[in-house]
């Protein structure tokens, strides 16, 4: 009894993290286009939602290891599962809520490192895998992306210096929106695929499937909606640090970080050096910055994202690791796990309410506010601190009367 | 430390590669389209330009499709 309600949560949650990988994800394939244009938000973010979902139900293979490697498969059990899923999801909804992108695969693995330290100790976690697996392809990525990217830029507007830019905008637009499609498929088949294989070793673990069978069809089913859902909901603040905050997009510039990313993309899926998405979309978004003559990169904005990188896994890693203390308590152990989740998020959700982002804004500035003390004194003088607060409080009674 | 450089090195020069073949092909094909249009516009004739023109945008559109056929399992 106690293992089966321990399945159906680690079921449930493993799709609430899903859902956060898809809205975390979302701007990996559509600040782009929405920031040059080349999408309308709500159609983009419907664009990805779609393509994620196709994506996950294309690719059906079991993901081989969750452990990624980083430690002994025999480790993974359902509490660890659950507790590392629960590190994920609130690493994930922090970096949310302060707009920052950062990899929700490495946030994955960080909770569940941090799951297993606790369960068994620092010294079950090999840690040449970190460095290999998560500190250089940390730096690769974005290098690797970002010097297509940069490269890119500079020989689009050489190549249009002369045309016009009415014509050569439509053309990069087109280029841009294909580009990005790719990405979001791209991102369904990898990500879509990390949860159905959670699901399926739960399951397998519970004895309530086969073992070295595939994912059935409503995990397909569901984990695709998921991702699909929370793709849709779009993570408009993560949006506007990528497609506003590192730099001003312009349809040039936005074709070619584009196609940097996917090339990107697939060159590491298919070599075999496994680059995270996120980085990878961020990095060409830098390089575009960086090939643009006059355009003006946000370096303290890079550079926040960098450390937000860097701090994923330990971050993850923590919250996992204090799940941990209670995931194999038994009944009681998990549903307080659940309840502190449920404050967590509302929580978060309240914070980000104050000020909020949504397709209808989220091109409108480059900066993500939380709380207006939160943010560095230097900009305590600021006139935009309290221009985004004012016509929003106008806003709101006027969403609801309408509704 | 087992850090597969080879793999490393190759994903960075296809990464690199492929996207200023894209990049290049794309930029070029609206140029050539654009200044086609612009000739006609004129009076000229811009035929052999716009058919050169989307005769690069076909091929950036077949990377497309590569791509995509590396994307989707089930066509390999």
């Amino acid at each position: 009894m106690t293992e089966l309600f321990v399945v159906i949560t680690v079921i449930v949650v493993a799709l609430i993290f899903d859902f956060t990988n898809g809205f975390h994800d979302s701007a990996n394939a559509m600040a782009g286009p929405i920031a040059t244009g080349a999408l309308r938000p709500r159609v983009a973010v419907i664009l990805a939602a779609v393509l994620n979902l196709v994506g996950a139900c294309l690719s059906t293979a079991v993901a081989k290891t969750i452990s990624g490697g980083f430690f002994d498969d025999a480790l993974i059990t359902a509490p660890i599962i659950l507790a590392g899923l629960l590190g994920a999801i609130i690493w994930n909804l922090v970096t949310w809520l302060v707009g920052l992108p950062s990899s929700s695969s490495h946030a994955l693995f960080g909770g569940l490192i941090g799951a297993v330290i606790v369960g068994a100790g620092l010294s079950s976690v090999h840690g040449w895998v970190i460095v290999s697996k998560v500190l250089l392809p940390a730096i690769v990525a974005p290098l690797v992306a970002g010097i297509a990217a940069a490269w890119c830029t500079r020989l689009a507007y050489r190549i249009t210096r002369k045309t016009p830019s009415v014509h050569s905008n439509t053309g990069f637009k087109y280029g841009q929106a294909f580009t990005a499609s790719m990405v979001a498929l791209a991102h369904g088949t990898s990500d879509g695929q990390k949860t159905m294989g959670v699901i399926t070793l739960v399951l397998i673990a519970a004895n309530l499937q086969p073992s070295g069978t595939g994912p059935q069809l409503w995990v397909i089913i569901t984990a695709g909606v998921a991702i699909g859902l929370g793709t849709y909901s779009g993570g408009w603040r993560i949006m506007r640090t990528m497609g506003k905050g590192i730099v001003e997009i312009e349809t040039p510039q936005g074709a070619a970080s584009g196609a940097a990313t996917s090339a990107t993309i697939l060159a590491s899926a298919h070599v075999g050096f496994g680059l995270s998405t996120t980085h990878v979309s961020t990095g060409s978004i830098l390089g575009s910055g960086v090939g643009r003559d006059g355009a003006e990169v946000r370096w303290s904005v890079a550079r926040r994202m960098m450390f937000a990188w860097l701090l994923t896994l330990p971050g993850a890693g923590l919250v996992g690791g204090l799940a941990a203390l209670l995931s194999d308590r038994g009944v009681g152990g998990v549903v307080t796990l659940i309840v502190m989740l449920a404050v967590a998020c509302s929580v978060i959700y309240l914070f980000s309410r104050r000020h909020q982002i949504n397709h209808k804004n989220v091109t409108d500035s480059h900066e993500v506010l939380v709380l207006a003390s939160a943010t560095p004194t230097a900009y305590a003088d600021d006139p935009r601190l309290e221009a985004p607060a004012k016509p929003k409080k106008v806003k709101r009674p006027k969403a609801k009367s309408a509704a | 430390m087992r850090i597969d450089w080879a793999a490393l090195g190759v994903v960075t020069v296809v990464s690199i590669m492929a996207s200023v073949v894209f990049t290049i092909l794309l930029a070029a094909g609206i140029r050539l389209v654009s200044a086609a249009k612009i000739k006609s516009n004129e009076g000229g004739s811009g035929t052999a330009t716009v058919s050169l023109g989307y005769a690069l945008l076909g091929i950036a559109g077949l990377l497309v499709l590569f791509g995509l056929y590396l994307i989707v399992p089930q066509f390999h």
